[in-house]
Order: structure tokens, then C-alpha cells, then sequence
């Protein structure tokens, strides 16, 4: 048995469809009419005739055009701001804090806009780590949806009839709550209890809430019964040599993620010291369940059996049923192992929000040793106060007609995300006084009788202590666009201290900079500004030692048990109208713009829901019925996802009723327009299962039970998973396990590729590949400069930061559900997901050809390995796309930049054709100014354009695209160190995607430098090019996928070379 | 081409004066103000202005007015280098300082002699006032225009020259036709028509028709290129301009810097227009009251928001000026001035012609107008288009390891170093070009 690779079911399973369309290299001929097509010609019918004459006109028209050069205006600034200077970028260090994700962060500025965010390395918690979403959030900064100004029972306003009323309604009420998302922000704290106080002292009450969509309450909770206080630790997977996950996906969306990410990162270098063994078990296959060493399927219901089996395993007292079916224990086995031997460098943590997990995962910590090596109960995270048990009350309050007469909603959105959000929505109106500081009309919003919006996150002053004692300042990094005010000014309005003073109000600044200085007498605000945080003393918590703590109520088992995730780039739903989040592949299912049930193929087969998917054909639907409520979503084939569970995202189906939170969260047709419901409303993307979130002690779960009926139709599902497949072409993933890498050479795991030639004596002879070349070596190996990068796959772990950092870079345009579902998705970078089974151990080293069977492979395709695999223009130093181009549009530099000139490209897609990694994008369209691509992207209007990068050109239709290296970057690089007159140094010059990777697994640089990281890195045993054996001699290495685990079967393959490094030549090409 | 009188008289006058200029310049002690005009320039003309006051007092005979005010003698280069010192030691200066309430700059680096040849310059500077009328300087003498005259009435010769041949040709034609219909020696019975006669005539000298109408299409095939290649290609491109702005005054009689108002050049990819409160720097004072371009400074208050009226003050209420963009490129290029400026050490007059004598408002210049400018290699193809930057960037050399820029010392090393043979070939033609250094890949300029 050996583990094969695959990208999608249809590619193991060989269908009719895949072996059709996999010649294919676009999935579908483009009629004439919709290539035509634009705005106006496709409104008129147009003959054959009048086409000819709107071609002739337009001909001539073109003629006279081009003859009359256009006057451009050119507008300078009345009083040039000292810090800008046109024509060059402004960076401003900030921090990012939307209720879920945080991050300390650069923003990029030009003329004033900001363009880019990316994480700050020098300062912060995050270490320069960021998520899809934080990069995102620049375009939300344009959405055209925003309110605009201040608006009372939907119409907008003026600021001070708003204070006034709401002022009014204030004092007068008797009972005021404030439901808000933790507050983090000291200053915004303190005003909240300053306007307490106020209240009691009149004898009114203010009721403030923390409310989070996904609550981590139980953590808290359990630690109050362990430790006597309720915090939740910061955990340093830096230090864990054995991470147990159990359910928690800490590499995309739980808790700090971007906190854990780069310090698992760091973790997982198999040249260091010490590599960390992982383990997740899991029921979703979730981003860090793909980058697991060792991953067990289980249901949420037997979460418990595992840890009380690692508890007496490590030899502690566990009531709780310790039961685990063999494939389980197998795992649990060695992952016992691996915790007797790091001790107290473990880690285990819980996703699930059941108090008695969580006790027991501290009672196994505590077992291990844990806190105070890898858990640290002092510097405790400020995030995630969500006090479930008082939400549900107020809720119920409110449903009951027993609602306070003012009701303050800030940073939540209640009626879409309580799981009895529709009747809470129902209920608002008994209210007297509703207030939302929402920034978009939201289904919470559109109900309120008044919206104060916020500035959006680049637009204001705030201070965040996202730790016991680190604290962080956020600054506006342009002028608020819209009539908005900052929250923390409205309260003070509210409270009587100050007045409104408009876009330019000081307010907020002040008085941020004044608490400031009450937690950091001796501090310079400019200075931590400038860095964008600080560490401030703090005390240490008051602890008192473990205690065992009562366990509650456990999970139940059930016949179908579903869990509700998140997915990394629509988190909680936020930014669903952020079209970037929406097309951006899912790091497992590669999946855009759709939520749906995730079900184990194997499973699907048994219940007659098809597993294949293509352009044309759609999966099957099914109702899932949770505590009585239904919804019904296609069924997607997840290799990994337990048996007997389903997983649907969260996040999706917002907008239920047509709200305006932006046109991307609304689906469209084929040919432009929205998707109308019967009753002509909007329809949103995917289903809100927040609905099917249930209580257990007060507490909100995410795992929940239900069960699941099929129902009728089929449903198109946009992925890009079967797109660009490999085609057997098995050079292009290489990974071994660690004991093979530490103990064997470079021949075992990563052989270079050999050729046969006839030597003197006319035998037959292996010599490398290089000695073979078509054509003359480009000039660019040691002189001048010879850009290049390496992506180590072993740290790469899938999150797609990279993908949005690019599009966000590149002005790289949304495409839609309809053009991806046709395999036309624009991204320059893709993350290539590839599942293993163990029919082949190790790529390359298959069976004989003859014997293997794709069918096999489907027994293992149950629980697959997963290799994340970023794919992006290689930069060929004989490119196969070069020599093609009839009009010599794509050239080499003596960089070794394989160049696109967009105004050359006659657009024949012959390089696309000619390129082995399938990675250039051809313009089916113009972008920016066809209906069915402006109505999914707010980056086309007029507000949303501003985020386009300036730098780069906005490519017209007809023509190819692809990665270019962030050539702009290299020659302002460039340009730095000429001026400067030094040459460039290592480190200076990055690519978005190696800026914005939270792991650091790409590295660029000046290869002809010999001391630079991209050099060394790529001549690291691990290194090698992918299809090397085509020739085309790529400017991109990629670095050898190390597991830490014992694979005999891969030990077997590897170490016994010789057969089948014989049986590699057999294989087909 | 004809060159009037009045032309001949002005060709000579000019001729006389720079003669006399010539003489005057060998008479002074030039060299004690060679340097004197540069450090002006440099350093005073912000503020200065020889024979007028504007943000600092006039500059002319300064020395003088000093030492008859009573001041101690040498006070006047403290002051220079540091005001601040002067006050404390002379009460002439304490008066001085009572000037303006902008606190003059600090000089230190400036040596007694310097500022001696920097006043001794200006002391040189003829008002202008006194000056005005007898000027010679705005004639132009533009042998470019009529070269293209000659050639625009060349081009027109050859169409007229040709016209007639045809008209010839035909009436010819016609006539030995006629003659023959007379003679009857043609067609007895059928009449020949015009083109089965030409038929017979073409298939007759079918070697020179054949040659003939192959040239005739070539040209024109080369001639719809070339008519293609200059679409929304304009020389001479001069659009109008909110404000008649005179870079002949600015740039040239008060010799202020290029850099000083575009001082984005050094930094950034654009030069950039100036903003309006760097006008203000200098328009504070000069409000041109009585002249006939008051109107002109006043557009520049209403701008700043400026209200003039006693000590002036800013009111606040400003009104950004739309200028209309001369030198445009498209979106697809990107071209970066501080690349050429600071790395390239490219003068701006190289590109944008000598902006000290442009009386009139910006125009692009054409090809042959900057080829005239001292240091520019020689280039055919219309400013701005990709032709001429390419011609530029294939003629112009990259000066390689002379240790004056670390970058290219760098560059230098690896070449010689690792491919000599490969040097060599770049240095055939005595010099390592900018396209040899990859000056002509696409993506230099297009991303």
C-alpha cells in the first residue's frame, strides 16, 4: 500500500466528467455573445448588421478618439501635509480588533488612502501575523454600502437631533442595556463605567453585556472552578513540543489565532532543534486538523472519551468513559507517547464551550505540567468576555416584552447571530429606544429606531489592551470618509462632557491619550503610537491553587451530531459583503461564495448523495433539523470529516431580509443582476445556522445534534478544488516524516531527478537533469540580480493571508460564483490542496501501473493527509510561456522575471496553454465595468476603486495576467538602494505574500546574493522545484513537507530507494 | 525662407550684446563670484531677491547699507551664519531682526568669503526695473520651427510636383489618344477603351508597373504606420492654465531652483506641482500690486485662502487650483522622476527643455528643441513616446564602478566577476548602456 495524492474526488475516482474536462486546460469555450458582451450591447439585441455598423462606428470613432489627447487635470494640495509626499507610500503602524480577530498592523497609505494592511513584525502580540479577513478589511473601508451619516427610524439625519433625542431617552429611562463584543479598549471601558456610575447615582440602572457571536465562555468558566478566576491564559505554542487539539482550530479562527499561528509556526522548522508532534482531534477538518502530524475523527460526543483517556494514560483520575474505537486509540496511543516525553512542554487545548471539557483539558494541563510553561495564567487575554448566560436572559427579556426601554447594541448583531435572533428582531420594536453603532444598516441596525455608525477601523483613534500587559493603539489612517463619529466621542457627547465636532473631532484623541497617560505615566504617546503598542505593568491575577473542578453535563452522542465552524475567511460573517472573503477558496473544501454540510464521501455514498461535482452538475441538497429548526445547503464530500457528523459553517445568510450590508453578500446571476426570492428580495449567500447554536448550562454550543433528511434538486457549487489539476504529474509535493529527514540523506526524501544518456562508451547512463537545456541559459545567475523565492511546505500551513495580500497588492479582479464555478478565477496566487491517502506513501513512488487501482484509494480517502501548497508564476528561466507569445508580450528579464506586458498581449492564451503550472489568468472580461462584476465587487464604484494599488495597472480585457513577483516592489526596492547608494539588502525587498505569511514559509530575495536567506534556503537538502524534470528551470523552490510521525509504510518506500526510484521511471509522464 | 529686417537688426543687436557681455565678463574679477551666483541660488533665493524685497529684505549693496546704518564691522557675516549671535552682539542687527517675524535661517557652513562672493554677485545683478525696456532677452531665435517649415513646404512641393506629373501624364494620355482615334489607326471596328488600353499598357512594361505598384504600396503601408504611430502623439502640447504662470520669471530671473517648488522630484515618482503654500513662501510678500500680473498672484490667494488686506492672514478658506496636466502619461507606464534625477543625475532641462526662458505656459518640447540642450544625446523620436525613451535608454551609459554609487559598484562587481565575457560584449561600444542593464525590458516600466 502506498498513499497517492489527489486534489478532488473526481480526480481519485477518475469520473467521466474529470477525464472529459481534464484536458481541458479552461473548463469551458466562452460563447462569442458573452464574450461580446458588455453593458450596452447586451441590453440591445444586436443583428448581425448593426454590429458591423457599431464596429464601423466605433472604428472611426476610436480613430477621432485617439487623435484628441484628453486634458488631464492635475489637483496639488492647497497645504501639502508634511508626511506625504505624492507619488510615494505612507505606512502607518495601528492595530486591528473587530470582536474576533486581532493584530498589530501596517497600514499602507498613498495620497492620503489607505491600500494595504499588513501585520507589523517589529511590535505586538501577533508578530506580524495577520488573517485573511484583517487584510480584507481595506475594502470594506470602501464599501459604498455604509451609512453615510446618522440615521433615526431609517432616514438619515443630523448628529445633534440624534443626541438630543437619544440624550434625552437616556436620562429618562429607567433601565438602559448596552449589549456590546468584549470591549479590549481601556478608554472605552472606562467611559462605560463612568456613564454607569452616573446611572446608579440617578437611580437608573446600565445593564452592560459582552456578547460574542462565538463565545469561549467555558474556558472562563473553568478556569474560575480551577483557579478562582475567570480568565482565559495566553498559550504559547512556541514551547510545545506535543500540541493536543481537541476540536480547536487554533491555526485559523480560535481564539488568538494570529497570536498561535507564527509561534507554531516556529515549531515546525525540521532543520531546528526540535520539531513539535501534533495532534487534533477533530470531527471537522479543520485548518489545523490539515496540519496535524497525527489527526483522529471524532464525534464532538466522544471529545470527552479522548481526553479521559489521556488523563489515566498519563496517570490521573477520570470518572468520564474512556471508550475509543481502535483508529482513535491508535492515535491516542501515540500521543500519549509523545506527552510522556515532553511533560510539561504539552499543550492541550479545547475547542468545544462545554465547562466540563474544559475542566477536563485543564485537569490534563495541570497533569502534564503545563502552566507555567506553555500556559501562562498572569498575562491573561482580555478578548472574549462574552457572558452567555446574561445574553439569552436579555433575549428572552426582550422576546417576553420585559426588555429595558433603552437598548444599546455596539459591535454586535443580535438578531442575525442569537440562535433566537428572529423573534429578538420581532421584539425590538416593543422597545422604546434602540441605538445601534453598526456602520452598515445590519439586520440588528435595520431594526433600531436610531445608528450612530462608527468610524470603520482605519478611520479612528482607539486603545486595546488585549492582554493583561500589553496595550495597543490603533490611529486613523484617513480622514472619516462619511459622516461618522467615533463611539467613544458619541458617549462622551452622551454623558455631557463634550460636543460633537465633526470629521476632525479631537475627541476620541484626547481622550485616549489622557487615559493613556494615566496607565503609562512616564510613556510618550507619539512614541508607542509610532510602534503602535506598548507592555504595561500589570498585577498578576489573583490565583488560588487547582482544584478539581464538578463536571457538568457532557456532550451526548446522537446518530448524526453536527458541528458549527468557522471558516478563515468569513469568520462570524462580519465582512460578508467583502467579495475578496467570499471568493477566496476555503483552505480545505476550496470552496467560494457557499456555505453547506460537510459529509464524509464515504459516508455520502452509503445515503446516495453524489460526491462529484463539476460546472454542470451540482451536489444533492439535504435539510438538516436541529431543535426543530431547519435548513437546507448542498452536501459537500469532505475526505477527513468524521462519520455520523456533519459540519456547516457559520457566518453565512446574512441579509436574510435584504439588508443593505453591501452587494457582494447577495447572490447573482449568470449573466449580472441579483438573484430575486419569490417576494423580489435579495438572496443571500448560504443559510445562518446560528439558528441551530443551542445553550448547555448557560453556556452557547457550537456542537450540537440534529439530524439530516435529503432533499430535492441539486445545487452549483464554485470550487476551485478540480481546477488546474496535477494530472499525475507526481514531482510536484515531496514529503517525508521526521526520523527519515533526521536520520537518512537527501537521496531518501528528496532525490534529484535523473536522466538517461548515452556516455562515450554508448551505455546508458543517470545524470542530473541539468545537464539537459532547449535553449541558452538566460544571463541572470550571478550577475545582476536574480529575484527568487522558497515556500517550505512543511511551515506553509493553508491560511490563504497570502491569496488576499496578492489580490489586495495586484488590483487582481473579482470574478463571482458563476465565472469560478467556470474555472475563470483571476487570483495570481493559489493554495493547491492536496489530500493523500495511503494507497501512496510519498509522491513519486507509486505502484506499478499496471496493479494500482484508483479505487482503493477510497477506503483511505476517509481521514486523508493534507499538503498546502502555494502556487504562483514560477518565473521559468525557460519559460515554456515565452517562447510561445506570437507578439512577444511575456519576456525574461535579466532579473529573471518572467515579464507581462498587458499592452503587447494579443490574448491567444497560448502561454497559458504552455505553462506547467497552469498559473496565468486570462481576462474574459472587463472587470471593471461589466454589470455582473461591478454587482459582486465594491472595489468597481466609484468609492471603491480607491483601494486599487496605484502602482499597477488595471488590466483590460482580452489579455493574460499572472504573478509578476510584486515587480513594482522590486524595482521600489530597487530604486531605494540606488538612491541610497548600496546595493539591495537581504530582507528589504518582499512580495505581498511573503509579507503578509504568518509563518514566514516564503521567503524572496536577491539569489545572486550569496548570503541571503532565499540562497541558503534554496540550497537546503529539502529543496527541490517542482515538475523539475520539464526543464523549464524556475526561479521558485519549494522545501520538503516534514511530518513528525512514524509512516513505516513511507520508511519503507523511501529507504528502499533503489525499487522504487526504478518504479518512478516506469510511471507515465 | 526669408528673413525680414527687422529679424537681421534683432540678429545683430543680439550678436553685439553677447560680445559686450563677453567683454564686461573678461573685465570683472569673475572668479570672486563665480561660485557667489551657485550659493545664492542655493541658499538665498528662497527668501532673497537682489533688487527686491519678498519673505527676507533685498539683497543688493547690503555691505554697504550696513556699514553706514553704523553697524560693527563683520557683523553682517555673523548674521549670516547665525542671526541669533549678530543680534546679541550688535544692536544694528537687534534692528535688523525687527524686519519680518520670520526668523532667517542659520548658515554656519558659510565662510567669509563665501558670503562676500554671494553679496558681491548680487551687487553685480542689474535691477530690472531700470533694466525693463531695454531687454533683450525673450527673443527666441527658433531655427527648429523653420526647419519644419522647410520641410512642412517640401512635403507640400512633392504633392504639388506630383499632381502636376499626374495631370501631365494624363492630358498626354488623352491627347495621344485622341490623336490615334484621328488617325484611325487604333480600332477600326471596336473602340478601345481607357482600360482595356491600360491593361494592354500595363501588361506591356509589365516589369516596371509591376515594380512601380509594389513601391506605391510599400509606401503607402509605411506611410498609414507612421500616420498610426503619432496618433495622440503631440509635440508641442500646451494646454491652457488656470494661472499664467511665467517659469521664465521664477526659474530665470530670480533664479529660484527647480527642486525648490518641485520638491517631490528627489523623492518620488512624480515631480510634482507644487502646493499652493509653497507659492505662499514667496507670494506673502511679492502681491505684484500695480503690475500687470497682480491679477495672476491674486488667483494664488484666493487658493490659499490668503486675505492680503494689512498684515495679511489666512482665512481659512481655501480652493484647490485645477491645473491641466502637460506632460501625461498613460496608466500602463510607469516612469519614476527620482530614478532619473537622483540615481540617472539627469538635469530636468534634459527632458522638459530650458524652463528659464519659457515666457509663455508649459508646453511639452518637442525632440528637436531638447536635442539643442548641452549634454542630451541626440534623439528622433517625439518626446514622450515610448521611442524616446528607448532611444535614450540604448544611448546613455551607466557609469560602472567608479565608486560614486554603491548599487551600481555592486552590479559592476558581479558582471566583471562572474561573466566577463559577457562585460566584454557590453562594452564594445566603449560604454555599459541602461538597455544593456535591462533599460529595455518591459517590466521597467509596464507592471
Amino acid at each position: 500500500m502506498a498513499r497517492k495524492y489527489w486534489k478532488g474526488l473526481e480526480e481519485l475516482k477518475e469520473t467521466t466528467e474529470f477525464i472529459k474536462h481534464k484536458e481541458n486546460e479552461f473548463p469551458s469555450q466562452q460563447t462569442v455573445e458573452a464574450f461580446l458582451s458588455n453593458e450596452k450591447l447586451d441590453e440591445t439585441s444586436t443583428g448581425r448588421r448593426d454590429f458591423l455598423k457599431f464596429l464601423g462606428f466605433s472604428v472611426a470613432a476610436a480613430t477621432l478618439a485617439a487623435c484628441e489627447a484628453p486634458v488631464t487635470k492635475a489637483v496639488p494640495y492647497v497645504l501639502k501635509p508634511e508626511n506625504v509626499t505624492p507619488g510615494m507610500p505612507t505606512w502607518y503602524a495601528s492595530t486591528y480588533y473587530d470582536g474576533s480577530s486581532y493584530a498589530s498592523i501596517l497600514v499602507k497609505t498613498r495620497e492620503g488612502r489607505p491600500i494595504f494592511i499588513k501585520g507589523n513584525k517589529d511590535f505586538g502580540l501577533t508578530k506580524g501575523a495577520v488573517n485573511p479577513q484583517i487584510i480584507a478589511s481595506i475594502l470594506g473601508l470602501y464599501d459604498s454600502a455604509r451609512l453615510t451619516g446618522p440615521t433615526e427610524n431609517g432616514k438619515l439625519t443630523s448628529w445633534s437631533l440624534v443626541d438630543t433625542s437619544i440624550s434625552k431617552a437616556l436620562k429618562t429611562a429607567k433601565t438602559v442595556s448596552l449589549l456590546s463584543n468584549s470591549i479590549i479598549s481601556p478608554t472605552l471601558q472606562k467611559q462605560i463605567d463612568e456613564m454607569s456610575a452616573a446611572f446608579t447615582a440617578n437611580g437608573q440602572t446600565l445593564n452592560h453585556i459582552q456578547y460574542d457571536a462565538v463565545s469561549y465562555s467555558a474556558i472562563r468558566q473553568a478556569n474560575q472552578q480551577n483557579f478562582g478566576a475567570a480568565i482565559i491564559p495566553s498559550y504559547d505554542f512556541s514551547k510545545a513540543k506535543t500540541i493536543i487539539s481537541i476540536g480547536a482550530d487554533f491555526l485559523g479562527t480560535w481564539l488568538m489565532a494570529t497570536e498561535y499561528v507564527p509561534q507554531y509556526g516556529m515549531t515546525r522548522n525540521p532543520d531546528a532543534k526540535w520539531m513539535s508532534k501534533h495532534f487534533q482531534f477533530e470531527s471537522f477538518m479543520s485548518l489545523a486538523g490539515s496540519n496535524a502530524d497525527y489527526r483522529g475523527m471524532i464525534k464532538p460526543s466522544e471529545q470527552a472519551a479522548v481526553i479521559s483517556y489521556l488523563i489515566k494514560g498519563i496517570g490521573g483520575n477520570c470518572a468520564v468513559s474512556s471508550v475509543l474505537n481502535a483508529q482513535v486509540k491508535n492515535i491516542a496511543d501515540q500521543a500519549l507517547k509523545s506527552l510522556k516525553s515532553s511533560k510539561q512542554n504539552s499543550l492541550v487545548v479545547c475547542g468545544s464551550n462545554n465547562v466540563s471539557l474544559q475542566l477536563l483539558t485543564n485537569q490534563l494541563n495541570q497533569l502534564l505540567g503545563s502552566y507555567g510553561t506553555t500556559i501562562d495564567l498572569n498575562n491573561d487575554v482580555k478578548l472574549f468576555k462574552s457572558e452567555d448566560a446574561k445574553v439569552i436572559k436579555l433575549a428572552n427579556d426582550v422576546i417576553s416584552g420585559k426588555g429595558p426601554e433603552v437598548l444599546l447594541f455596539m459591535g454586535v448583531n443580535p438578531v442575525y447571530s442569537l440562535p433566537n435572533g428572529e423573534a429578538f428582531g420581532k421584539a425590538l420594536k416593543q422597545i422604546k429606544t434602540t441605538v445601534s453603532f453598526a456602520g452598515f444598516a445590519d439586520e440588528t441596525a435595520s431594526l433600531c429606531s436610531y445608528v450612530c455608525p462608527d468610524h470603520h477601523a482605519l478611520e479612528s483613534w482607539l486603545d486595546y489592551q488585549p492582554t493583561n500587559n500589553h496595550y495597543a493603539i490603533a490611529q486613523p489612517t484617513i480622514r472619516p470618509i462619511h459622516n461618522t463619529a467615533s463611539v467613544i466621542e458619541t458617549f462622551s457627547v452622551w454623558a455631557g462632557k463634550s460636543i460633537r465636532l465633526g470629521k476632525d473631532s479631537s475627541t476620541a484623541y484626547d481622550l485616549i491619550k489622557s487615559n493613556y497617560s494615566q496607565i503609562l505615566p512616564l510613556g510618550d504617546f507619539a512614541y508607542s503610537t509610532h510602534n503602535s503598542c506598548e507592555t504595561v505593568p500589570s498585577n498578576l491575577n489573583v490565583l488560588t491553587p487547582f482544584k478539581n473542578g464538578v463536571l457538568g453535563k457532557l456532550p451526548s452522542a446522537s446518530a448524526l451530531e453536527v458541528v458549527l465552524y468557522q471558516k478563515s475567511a468569513i469568520g462570524v460573517g462580519q465582512q460578508s459583503s467583502n467579495p475578496w472573503l467570499q471568493e477566496m477558496p476555503d483552505p480545505i473544501t476550496k470552496a467560494t461564495w457557499d456555505n453547506y454540510i460537510t459529509m464524509n464521501p464515504v459516508e455520502m455514498t452509503k445515503q446516495g448523495f453524489v460526491t462529484t461535482y463539476d460546472q454542470e452538475h451540482g451536489l444533492n441538497l439535504a435539510t438538516v433539523t436541529v431543535n426543530g429548526k431547519k435548513v437546507t445547503l448542498p452536501v459537500f464530500p469532505l475526505p477527513g470529516q468524521a462519520l455520523n457528523t456533519v459540519g456547516i459553517a457559520l457566518g453565512y445568510g446574512r441579509g436574510a431580509n435584504g439588508e443593505a450590508i453591501g452587494k457582494a453578500a447577495f447572490q447573482t446571476k449568470e449573466y449580472g443582476g441579483h438573484e430575486l426570492d419569490d417576494k423580489g428580495g435579495l438572496k443571500p449567500i448560504g443559510a445562518n445556522v446560528f439558528r441551530f447554536v443551542s445553550t448547555e448550562n448557560g453556556n452557547l454550543q457550537f456542537d450540537t445534534v440534529g439530524s439530516l433528511a435529503k432533499a430535492e434538486g441539486t445545487y452549483a457549487i464554485a470550487s476551485t478544488q478540480i481546477h488546474h489539476t496535477v494530472m499525475g504529474r507526481h514531482s510536484i509535493v515531496r514529503e517525508t516524516t521526521l526520523p527519515i529527514f533526521t536520520q537518512k540523506g537527501k537521496e531518501a526524501y528528496n532525490p534529484a531527478h535523473t536522466l538517461q544518456k548515452l556516455n562515450k562508451e554508448g551505455h546508458h547512463e543517470e545524470v542530473p537533469n541539468s545537464e539537459f537545456d532547449l535553449w541558452d541559459a538566460h544571463p541572470v545567475e550571478k550577475i545582476g540580480h536574480r529575484w527568487g523565492m522558497t515556500v517550505d511546505l512543511s511551515s506553509c500551513i493553508g491560511c490563504g493571508s497570502c491569496l488576499i495580500a496578492c489580490q489586495s497588492e495586484n488590483n487582481v479582479p473579482v470574478v463571482g460564483k458563476d465565472e469560478v464555478r467556470r474555472g475563470r478565477e483571476m487570483h495570481w496566487l493559489r493554495i493547491d490542496r492536496y489530500f493523500a491517502s495511503d494507497e501512496e506513501a510519498a509522491i513519486g513512488q507509486r505502484k506499478n501501473k499496471d496493479t494500482f487501482s484508483y479505487d482503493k484509494a477510497e477506503i483511505a480517502a476517509e481521514n486523508p493527509k493534507v499538503i498546502h501548497m502555494p502556487m504562483m508564476c514560477h518565473h521559468c528561466n525557460h519559460a515554456p510561456c515565452e517562447t510561445v507569445c506570437p507578439v512577444a508580450a511575456t519576456t525574461h528579464s535579466n532579473e529573471g522575471l518572467n515579464q507581462m506586458a498587458y499592452n503587447r498581449c494579443i490574448g491567444t492564451r497560448y502561454c497559458a496553454n504552455n505553462c506547467p503550472y497552469k498559473v496565468r489568468r486570462f481576462n474574459w472580461f472587463e472587470y471593471p465595468s461589466y454589470k455582473k462584476f461591478t454587482e459582486v465587487n465594491p472595489a468597481q464604484d466609484d468609492l471603491g476603486r480607491m483601494v486599487l494599488n496605484p502602482d499597477v495597472t488595471v488590466r483590460t480585457r482580452g489579455v493574460m495576467e499572472k504573478c509578476s513577483f510584486c515587480v513594482q516592489r522590486i524595482q521600489a526596492t530597487k530604486l531605494v538602494a540606488k538612491k541610497e547608494s548600496r546595493m539591495v539588502t537581504d530582507g528589504e525587498f518582499a512580495t505581498a505574500c511573503s509579507d503578509a505569511c504568518p509563518t514566514n514559509a516564503i521567503i524572496v530575495g536577491d539569489w545572486n546574493d550569496l548570503k541571503s536567506a532565499v540562497y541558503s534556503s534554496s540550497k537546503n537538502d529539502r529543496a527541490y522545484q517542482a515538475l523539475e524534470e520539464v526543464g523549464v528551470k524556475p526561479n521558485v523552490w519549494y522545501k520538503v513537507k516534514v511530518r513528525n510521525e512514524d509512516n513505516e509504510l513511507l520508511s519503507r518506500l523511501q529507504v528502499e530507494k533503489p525499487i522504487a526510484h526504478h518504479e518512478e521511471k516506469k510511471g507515465h509522464h | 525662407m526669408k528673413i525680414s529686417n527687422i529679424q537681421k537688426v534683432k540678429r545683430n543687436i543680439l550678436g553685439l550684446t553677447a560680445v559686450f557681455t563677453i567683454l564686461v565678463f573678461l573685465l570683472f574679477p569673475t572668479s570672486l563670484w563665480a561660485d557667489g551666483g551657485g550659493d545664492f541660488k542655493a541658499k538665498c533665493s528662497s527668501c532673497h531677491q537682489p533688487h527686491k524685497n519678498s519673505t527676507g529684505p533685498k539683497l543688493f549693496q547690503a555691505r554697504q547699507k550696513w556699514s553706514t546704518g553704523g553697524a560693527k564691522e563683520g557683523s553682517i557675516y555673523q548674521w549670516v551664519n547665525n542671526w541669533q549671535t549678530a543680534v546679541a552682539n550688535d544692536p544694528y542687527a537687534a534692528n535688523v531682526s525687527k524686519w519680518s517675524a520670520t526668523a532667517m535661517t542659520a548658515f554656519p557652513e558659510l565662510s567669509k568669503e563665501q558670503i562676500n562672493g554671494i553679496l558681491d554677485w548680487v551687487d553685480a545683478q542689474p535691477d530690472p526695473a531700470l533694466a525693463a525696456g531695454g531687454g533683450s532677452g525673450n527673443v527666441v531665435n527658433d531655427p527648429a520651427m523653420e526647419a519644419t517649415e522647410e520641410e512642412g513646404g517640401g512635403f507640400w512641393f512633392w504633392v504639388i510636383l506630383s499632381i502636376i506629373f499626374f495631370t501631365i501624364i494624363l492630358s498626354v494620355g488623352g491627347v495621344r489618344r485622341q490623336l490615334k482615334i484621328s488617325v484611325g489607326e487604333g480600332g477600326s471596328d471596336d473602340e478601345q477603351t481607357y482600360l482595356s488600353e491600360l491593361k494592354t499598357w500595363a501588361w506591356k512594361y509589365r516589369l516596371p508597373v509591376g515594380l512601380g505598384v509594389l513601391v506605391i504600396v510599400i509606401s503607402v503601408i509605411v506611410t498609414i504606420f507612421q500616420g498610426l504611430y503619432r496618433i495622440n502623439v503631440v509635440e508641442n502640447y500646451q494646454p491652457s492654465q488656470p494661472i499664467a504662470f511665467p517659469h521664465d520669471r521664477h526659474a530665470g530671473v530670480n533664479g529660484i531652483d527647480c527642486k525648490y517648488c518641485h520638491n517631490s522630484v528627489t523623492k518620488s515618482k512624480s515631480a510634482g506641482i507644487p502646493s499652493v503654500n509653497v507659492c505662499m513662501n514667496c507670494h506673502k510678500q511679492i502681491n505684484g500690486e500695480g503690475k500687470p500680473f497682480a491679477g495672476e498672484i491674486k488667483k494664488i490667494y484666493t487658493a490659499a485662502g490668503w486675505n492680503p488686506a494689512g498684515a495679511g492672514k489666512y482665512t481659512g478658506n481655501t480652493k484647490p487650483i485645477v491645473w491641466n496636466k502637460v506632460h501625461v502619461l498613460p496608466d500602463h507606464v510607469y516612469f519614476n522622476h527620482s530614478q532619473h534625477v537622483v540615481v540617472g543625475g539627469i538635469d530636468c532641462k534634459q527632458c522638459h527643455g530650458d524652463m528659464t526662458k519659457m515666457n509663455e505656459t508649459v508646453k511639452v518640447q518637442p525632440v528637436s528643441e531638447l536635442n539643442k540642450i548641452e549634454g542630451n544625446v541626440k534623439l528622433t523620436k517625439p518626446t514622450l513616446t515610448m521611442g524616446w525613451c528607448i532611444e535614450c535608454h540604448g544611448a546613455k551609459d551607466v557609469p560602472l564602478g567608479d565608486g560614486k554609487n554603491g548599487y551600481y559598484d555592486e552590479i559592476h562587481r558581479r558582471l566583471r566577476d562572474n561573466d566577463k565575457s559577457l562585460y566584454k560584449k557590453y562594452l564594445k561600444d566603449g560604454k555599459v548602456s541602461v538597455s544593456e542593464l535591462g533599460g529595455w525590458e518591459c517590466a521597467k516600466c509596464h507592471y
